[in-house]
């Protein structure tokens, strides 16, 4: 490990605990919903960057197409699987946000249900990605796959607009009804998620690398 | 606050469960460079 990612995994450690004393002391509880509110501490970072790997998949995933060499592979895999974490946990925070709020661990509203399309969706690009090690014609077949599922993560993220909802959208009125305590908190948890984001990308794409150099020799 | 622990938990077991496979899949990587060194050293 370099010194570069050395420095940036002790400044994701600390970002995160950071970020705890904000949403655990800092914060304000919530008037109407109580401490469970907390929760969207983490579940808006996990959607908000889940949403930068899907995309970076699909840039990435052009780069595949367009012949730029390797390490586009390897970034659309590591933003796949760090999407498919980021998801998985949004969902999961967001089931229990539902049972707390709502009384209800899971309903059929157009937001959850695009975002649960949407993980199907990469699950199955990350299934595909795993025998396609070595192949040009399965890392093309795999690409072209990151590029249409992309066409989902724009639909999750406006579906709160687009249908009747009853999952709220941050920016729909002026600061989304949130007190400024609420909002620094928001500002930092988001910034800390974004350099775990940023070292597990790197960690995995710089692994992926040396692995495809090992099977090679 | 049930199940903003059972959030919390979910969350924290589901980072680390990624950071150890990153970790598992590093000394696996690790151990066969030094085998490949190994098989290299012992053909020169």
């Amino acid at each position: 490990m370099n010194g570069f990612i050395k420095y940036m995994c002790i400044l994701a450690g600390l970002a995160l605990v950071v970020s705890q004393y904000f949403i655990w002391e800092y914060a304000p509880r919530e008037a109407t919903m109580g401490e469970i509110q907390r929760i969207f501490y983490f579940h808006l970072p996990f959607a908000w960057w889940a949403f930068v790997c899907f995309f970076l998949v699909f840039v990435a995933s052009i780069g595949v197409l367009a012949g730029k060499g390797m390490f586009w592979d390897h970034l659309a895999g590591a933003c796949g699987e760090v999407g498919v974490l980021f998801t998985t946990l949004n969902l999961i925070s967001g089931a229990a946000w539902a049972k707390g709020a709502w009384n209800t661990w899971w309903t059929w509203d157009p937001r959850l249900s695009t975002a649960l399309i949407m993980w199907f969706v990469y699950c199955a690009y990350l299934v595909l990605r795993s025998g396609s090690a070595g192949s040009l014609k399965m890392r093309r077949i795999s690409a072209v796959v990151g590029i249409v599922a992309f066409l989902d993560v724009p639909l999750v993220f406006f579906s709160a607009r687009l249908w009747r909802s009853i999952h709220p959208t941050v920016f729909a009125s002026s600061g989304g009804g949130l007190a400024p305590e609420m909002w620094h908190t928001v500002v930092v948890s988001v910034c800390a998620w974004g350099v775990m984001t940023f070292v597990l990308l790197y960690l995995r794409t710089k692994q992926m690398r040396a692995m495809q150099r090992i099977r090679q020799m | 606050m049930n199940y903003l622990l059972l959030t919390n938990v979910a969350i924290w077991l589901g980072v680390s469960g990624y950071v150890l496979f990153l970790a598992a899949k590093q000394a696996r990587l690790e151990k066969r460079i030094k085998h490949l060194e190994f098989l290299n050293d012992k053909q020169g």
